[in-house]
């Protein structure tokens, strides 16, 4: 009784039949391709809107808002966030936060005349530095306080008309900002916004005494919740409280949620698809070999070990493409892709961002339909007669 | 027997083999109709839209209000016969926050002038121009929520805080696509009304009706060369073009889709070439049969194409049939109670499904053109020498 046929035998008639392998190994690694690029792009926006929010900062809303865009209070609220407990102090001893006013702006897209992008504008106070240390300048200036300079999250360079260092553009009629400085905010989604004065965005846009947030810096993530308790104690006022890194993530989830669905679906369309294109390959890799196999088993090995043998043949050839797919899909790493988020009505540009579990996801899928499509051509192997196959 | 009932038989042959391709074939026409309907479905707006209307916005920011005096203004441009005005309220159902839906403050007279596609009976209609908290709901918008007419329903404000209550007056459905079916419209006055005085008297957007079509263009240039000098200044599109343009900020998915189903068709063909390759190399025998009878090449390498289409056909029709339960039925149902605001429309457009069919028998000639070439030029005597 012979258990095992050795794996050479398997990988020699793979290469044996070229054309047919590489035609359906080509059709898995396009799946894993497909699978294994959906998921780096939710990745990528998961990380882009994760990491524009700290957890030791938190953000007040007027309550009922859904985003930044749709919330404002009056700014007299302001001081009585600052003043709650928990709040960072700098070293002069004054609250690290400030109100800031959002809005989004219509800018032509660049190289695509009459072609309409929004971009958020974000008006900061003076000390939004210290309350975002990952945010840092890397090329002009900064802007001076109380003017109408404004410097570019990094990712909105180039990619607007009339948009860029040096230049100036209207954030209102007659009133032209000038661009001094890019920014870099490690990979958040501030980086495809445009930062102003706080007066300057206010003023332009008739919102003068209105914020549409506030965001502190905490001593530490544990004092959120008595911060919280505090801003929305007073029902009048109407506030509401999240951890920064909790708004970002409740306002990218159904972005991310509807790449991820689309991806899904197309995936498993395309796993039957190269599942069923695995299966004949396998089963013509079987049937050209019927006198072959019925050797083997005349030679005493088992109808287990040509299963076996046949499946080994099978999840080869599957995991090869899904490994050439997997491969490729990382090239997609180097591609950026902006859309808009659709809680803030924002463009904001996205990469694909790889890792490790999502690779594995996508490698298993490809040794999964590797099992799946071979599983029936093996069991007809497996139940060839010795003595039929060797008379054909 | 000719060439063509030959071919048809040879499909036959390995009947397992037949069976899977078909399959794979209808899977991945299927996958292309679903994935192409996606497409249609989310640009039919921008298609459908009505030609001789102009919409007017902010010109920085949509965020920020126009004047509604701007109204009296527009009217008077010659060849505009309606004007009405909106703004976004953006409620949301107090229990289910996340399903997303369009809920508008309008001026109820001019937005029935204006959107003459709406259908709803005249009872209803009166009611809802008469209740100042009247609410008309669009028909799979009223099936989504299981609201019917007569109800008072409670929706929470995102941008004007607090409790706003309607009575569901008026259940819509429209005659033509260039409105979705999942909208809410209220009175204006009423926002107007209950909002504090720094936020009154302002419209999200102007939408103009004007006489012919095609000046749609130009009254858009109009419109916005009137509110030049004011402090608010506008930007006019007609209605195709902003629908186009709000699509445009999703052109990345679009293009990922578009080149999705173009990646689907390469598998098909794959796994077609694949099929009749392998055909081709265990008749090898059989070919030099018929070259030795006096067939010729071009009748072998006919004889493959066939085939080849025979089986891309067949699949093609079996993933049509799977499409429309599955599309219609499933998803389209399901895409249009749910998620009615962004697939308004969603079955088999017939172009779509002509197509898909066309292009399975195409790429199954296609996918057949190397091994239809490499069985015409068979040798005779040594594929007749040639076991197996």
């Amino acid at each position: 009784m012979l258990l095992m046929i050795p794996l050479s035998y398997n990988l020699r008639s793979l290469v044996a039949r070229k054309g047919t392998t590489l035609a359906s190994a080509f059709g898995i690694a396009l799946v894993v391709f497909v699978l294994s690029s959906s998921l780096m792009l939710s990745g990528g926006i998961k990380k882009t809107m994760g990491s524009s929010g700290r957890s030791e900062n938190a953000i007040v809303l007027r309550k009922g808002a859904d985003s930044e865009l749709s919330s404002t209070f009056e700014t007299r609220l302001i001081n009585l966030i600052l003043a709650a407990p928990g709040v960072k102090k700098d070293e002069t001893g004054a609250p690290l936060g400030g109100g800031e006013a959002v809005i989004v702006i219509a800018v032509e897209k660049a190289g695509t005349p009459g072609k309409i992008a929004n971009v958020q504008v974000r008006g900061v106070s003076d000390n939004v530095l210290k309350m975002r240390p990952e945010v840092k300048l890397i090329e002009g200036r900064l802007p001076q306080a109380g003017t109408d300079e404004v410097m570019l999250g990094k990712s909105v360079r180039g990619r607007y008309t009339g948009v860029d260092l040096n230049l100036s553009f209207e954030l209102k009629k007659n009133r032209k900002v000038q661009v001094v400085g890019i920014f870099d905010a490690g990979g958040s989604s501030f980086e495809s916004e445009i930062w102003a004065g706080v007066d300057t965005v206010k003023s332009s846009f008739g919102r003068e005494g209105l914020v549409s947030s506030v965001t502190v810096q905490l001593e530490s993530g544990s004092k959120y919740d008595a911060f919280k308790a505090t801003v929305e104690s007073d029902k009048q006022l109407g506030l509401q409280s999240f951890r920064e890194s909790e708004y970002y993530s409740k306002i990218s989830s159904g972005t991310a949620t509807f790449v991820s669905a689309i991806g899904i679906v197309i995936t498993v369309f395309f796993s039957i698809g190269a599942m069923i294109g695995a299966a004949i390959t396998m089963y013509a890799a079987v049937a050209q070999r019927r006198r072959e196999i019925g050797t083997l088993q005349a030679l005493g090995f088992t109808r287990r070990a040509v299963l076996g043998s046949m499946l080994v043949e099978s999840i080869v050839l599957a995991t090869v493409g899904g490994l050439v797919g997997a491969v490729a899909s990382l090239f997609m790493g180097f591609v950026k892709i902006s859309m808009m988020n659709f809680a803030t009505w924002q463009e904001v540009s996205f990469s694909f961002t790889p890792d490790p579990a999502q690779i594995l996801i996508s490698l298993a899928l490809g040794g999964v339909m590797g099992v799946l499509g071979g599983f029936f051509p093996a069991l007809s192997a497996s139940r060839t007669n010795p003595v039929i196959a060797m008379r054909a | 027997m000719n060439l063509a009932s030959l071919a048809a038989r040879n499909v036959l042959r390995n009947k397992l083999r037949t069976v899977l391709t078909v399959l794979g074939v209808a899977v991945a026409i299927l996958a292309f109709v679903l994935l192409r309907t996606v497409i249609w479905s989310w640009t039919v707006s921008a298609e459908y839209a009505a030609k001789d209307r102009v919409a007017t916005r902010h010109k920085i920011t949509f965020i920020s209000p126009l004047p509604v005096r701007y109204k009296t203004q527009i009217e008077q441009i010659p060849g505009v016969t309606h004007v009405t005005w909106a703004s976004w309220f953006g409620a949301k159902h107090p229990t289910r926050e996340s399903d997303f839906f369009q809920s508008i403050a309008v001026d109820p007279p001019s937005f029935m002038a204006v959107y003459d596609e709406i259908i709803l009976p005249a009872a209803q209609r009166e009611k809802w121009l008469s209740n100042r908290q009247g609410a008309l709901v669009g028909e799979s918008l009223a099936k989504q929520f299981g609201w019917k007419v007569g109800d008072r329903v409670t929706l929470a404000g995102t941008i004007y805080p607090g409790d706003w209550q309607f009575d569901v007056d008026a259940i819509y459905t429209v005659k033509r696509s260039s409105l979705d079916k999942a909208s809410l419209m209220f009175h204006w006055d009423y926002l107007n009304d209950s909002i504090d005085a720094r936020r009154k008297d302002e419209a999200g957007w102007f939408i103009s009706r004007v006489k012919n079509a095609g000046d749609a263009a130009n009254t858009a240039k109009r419109i916005d060369t009137l509110f030049d000098d004011q402090d608010a200044q506008t930007l006019s599109m007609d209605e195709h073009a902003m629908n186009a343009s709000f699509l445009g900020m999703f052109s990345a998915v679009l293009t990922a889709i578009d080149l999705v189903s173009i990646v689907i068709l390469v598998i098909m063909m794959l796994i077609l070439g694949n099929t009749i390759a392998m055909g081709v190399r265990e008749r090898t025998n059989e070919y030099g049969m018929l070259r030795a009878l006096g067939f010729l090449p071009k009748h072998i390498a006919s004889f493959v194409l066939l085939e080849a289409m025979v089986v891309g056909l067949c699949g093609g029709g079996v993933g049509l049939l799977l499409a429309y339960p599955v599309v219609e039925q499933g998803l389209g149902r399901f895409l249009e109670e749910n998620m009615g605001a962004m697939f308004p429309y969603f079955h088999v457009d017939a172009p779509i499904a002509g197509l898909a069919l066309v292009l399975s028998v195409a790429l199954g000639l296609v996918a057949a053109i190397v091994p239809a070439y490499q069985a015409s030029k068979l040798n005779v005597v040594d594929s007749l020498r040639r076991v197996g």
